[in-house]
């Protein structure tokens, strides 16, 4: 169990992120970024198993609830809501954002991040959970969508977490279910806040908001 | 039991306003809120400046620079909260926002005051970063108040630059657990367990965390050039939140950059940091004199003028010794200055319904107290002598002088550059001749209360230093 938590998973978890940067439908990420929790959800359970931790098995518990269920949920009646079947573009085409993901993710595999890679043993898994990190940055960065910036912040946060269980910096349950309580409200506002977008904008291409433009 | 005191204040207060939908309560109860907390905050200043750092809870522990923190939060945001009462109620009256808009926007007000509260108070690196992003979640919706496609584009921008900002943070505060083993097996780490364990960090690690922290934090800081959000986001807020924004929220995450600057200092030596502080310091100032002259909105001269002064706080910090104590001194100078500028501000457009200052001609006559409060803010944010500003940019730049005369240097020519350009358009503002539709005199005398205040407060202060404000400065400066 764990050794398919140290090597399948976090490869899924890598796999998702680059899926968001491909996919073309909205409905595909918002269902991506369930099956990316999910395998944190996974990994969370395998170390809670591992452990014989209670407070850790409450908290993948919590995690199940809010990410994989509750936040797909909610970006499927946005899209659903709105109408939103494909999202916007990208700003660079696709050859050019699958070179950038490969730069990305060779620099999270080189020795400039060597101290962060080798915290602990899981090399692998500790440099795939960056090359998550900057994938998520990339994907905020490159694509014109509101909905694609939320899943990256989140894709973001779940990089971090994959990386902090990894290198054995999780926090204590307590803080856990605070961190977690701030990803709720989180997603909570960005719906709403996408929602009244589209409802101002007719769309939720960023790149039309140019009402601040100086 | 203090600290408590101000948390629960503030927390009863939101609850109160979620559970009585009369607007009288809701603005007695929030005003209420503020007194309380502004009293316990100069009680617990006095405490910690008298008996030193104190830890009243697990969670919590009050130090010099979380005490003076406090005191910004509270002594500006119980200004901010009366001021509010008396412009939401003129907004009411025009017809700009309901009733449930009000009881909505003191709701948040509590909640983002609470948020602040507690994270310079709390004992935890990730408690602390749990209450800086509720902060964000707090203010979106402030941002948004007036419900307008760009409120609704600067909340948007606010709120994804500050996640992302926060989350770099997050990663780096993770990294500082790197040598959590050391510390044992104990689930809470303070700010001054990760302190006294610093030494067992790994220093390449410790730079990369602080990469990650002077980034994340920075961008809620608004150093450049993570600062896209700011503008936006002050000049679309309503005026008294834009004044908690610069004034207090900028200072809160300045606090944070500068626990996790002591950790660093201890794994790696003080050089490094210093020097990140210096060159995001000075980009920061270099911006702002850059974009100031072409502004046309006054909401978004204030804004870059925040900027240049974290830029000039964090220039302070990166200099140390003497410049540290300045920049304490600076931070304070700037929450009162900076609030009571856009208070005004936001009396000034409730007269003149624009945020532009092309629209504002001839303020001096139509708003005379208002506009007086106003210009003695632009003189003494600008550093203009005697007053407190001057004397605090005149110690930050003397401190850097003989290690860093080029950046001093650049420095000095940016001030004064931006004081001309600072010049020209306040100048325009408050002269010239007036639209005949503007009629001349105040809106409302409360609405003069608050800046008035503030304003007056900074004098006392430029001349007359409180002693136990001048111990938790020095207690502050001497640490970095």
């Amino acid at each position: 169990m764990e050794s398919i938590a140290h090597q399948f998973l976090p490869a899924i978890i890598f796999l998702t992120a680059i899926f968001f940067h491909t996919t073309k439908k909205n409905i595909d990420i918002a269902m991506a970024y369930g099956v990316q929790s999910l395998a944190v959800v996974l990994i969370l359970f395998s170390a809670s198993f591992a452990t014989h931790s209670l407070p850790s098995l409450f908290i993948a518990l919590l995690v199940f609830a809010i990410k994989v269920i509750a936040a797909p949920r909610f970006f499927v009646a946005l899209i659903k809501k709105h109408g939103l079947r494909f999202s916007a573009t990208t700003y660079l085409n696709f050859p050019l954002t699958l070179i950038i993901i490969a730069i990305l993710t060779a620099l999270a595999h080189s020795k400039i991040f060597l101290p962060l890679t080798t915290l602990t043993s899981d090399t692998e898994a500790l440099s795939l959970a960056l090359a998550v990190i900057f994938s998520s940055l990339f994907l905020m960065i490159n694509r014109k969508g509101a909905l694609s910036q939320m899943i990256g912040v989140l894709s973001l946060e779940n990089g971090i977490v994959t990386f902090a269980l990894f290198s054995g910096l999780e926090q204590s349950a307590t803080l856990q279910t605070g961190i977690l309580f701030d990803i709720a409200i989180w997603i909570v506002i960005a719906t709403v806040f996408a929602s009244m977008i589209y409802e101002h904008f007719g769309s939720l291409n960023v790149t039309i908001m140019r009402n601040l433009k100086e | 039991m203090d600290i408590a005191l101000i948390i629960g204040a503030f927390f009863a207060a939101t609850l109160v306003c979620i559970l009585v939908k009369h607007r009288g309560v809701t603005e007695y109860v929030s005003f209420f809120a503020s007194i309380v907390a502004c009293g316990t905050s100069i009680v617990i200043a006095m405490t910690v400046a008298t008996a030193g750092a104190y830890t009243p809870f697990q969670f919590f522990s009050i130090d010099a620079l979380g005490a003076i923190a406090l005191l910004i939060i509270s002594t500006v945001g119980c200004a901010v909260v009366f001021y509010s009462i008396h412009y939401l109620r003129e907004e009411t009256a025009k017809q700009v926002v309901g009733v449930t808009r009000v009881r909505q926007y003191f709701i948040l007000l509590n909640l983002f005051l609470a948020a602040m509260s507690i994270a310079v108070t709390t004992a935890s690196p990730m408690l602390a970063w749990i209450s800086i992003e509720a902060t964000t979640l707090s203010t979106a919706f402030l941002i948004s108040f007036y419900n307008k496609q760009s409120a609704m584009e600067a909340a948007w921008k606010y709120l994804i630059i500050n996640s992302v900002g926060l989350l770099l943070a997050f990663f780096g505060t993770l990294l500082y657990f790197s040598f959590q083993q050391s510390l044992g097996e104990a689930s809470f780490v303070s700010w001054d367990a990760l302190r006294g364990a610093a030494l067992h960090l790994d220093p390449s690690i410790a730079k990369i965390a602080f990469v990650f922290v002077l980034i994340g934090y920075g961008t809620k800081v608004g150093l450049f050039p993570m600062h896209t959000w700011l503008p936006d986001a002050h000049s679309n807020a309503p005026a008294p939140i834009s004044a908690l924004l610069s004034g207090v929220l900028l200072n809160v995450a300045l606090v944070s950059v500068l626990r996790f600057k002591l950790i660093t200092d201890v794994a790696v030596g003080h050089v490094f940091s210093d020097r990140l502080l210096m060159f995001f310091g000075l980009l920061s100032i270099c911006i702002a004199v850059l974009i100031i002259f072409t502004q046309k909105n006054y909401k978004r001269l204030l804004a870059y003028s925040s900027i240049e002064n974290m830029g000039i706080m964090a220039l302070g910090f990166g200099f140390g010794g003497i410049g540290a104590f300045a920049a304490m001194l600076h931070m304070l100078y700037h929450a009162l200055v900076k609030s009571a500028l856009f208070l005004s501000s936001g009396t000034i457009f409730l007269k003149y319904h624009s945020t532009k200052i092309a629209d504002v001609k001839g303020a001096i006559a139509a708003l005379p107290v208002t506009s007086i409060i106003f210009l003695t803010g632009f003189f003494a944010i600008t550093g203009m002598p005697p007053l407190g500003i001057f004397f605090t940019k005149i110690l930050v730049l003397s401190s850097g002088i003989t290690t860093h005369p080029i950046v001093t240097i650049i420095a000095l020519l940016c001030m004064a550059v931006l004081f001309v350009g600072f010049f020209k358009q306040v100048t325009a503002m408050m002269f010239g001749e007036k639209s005949a539709e503007i009629k001349n005199g105040e809106i409302n005398a409360l609405l003069i209360i608050s800046p008035l205040v503030l304003i007056l407060l900074v004098v006392y202060l430029s001349f007359s230093m409180p002693s136990f404000l001048l111990t938790l400065m020095h207690t502050v400066a001497n640490q970095y």
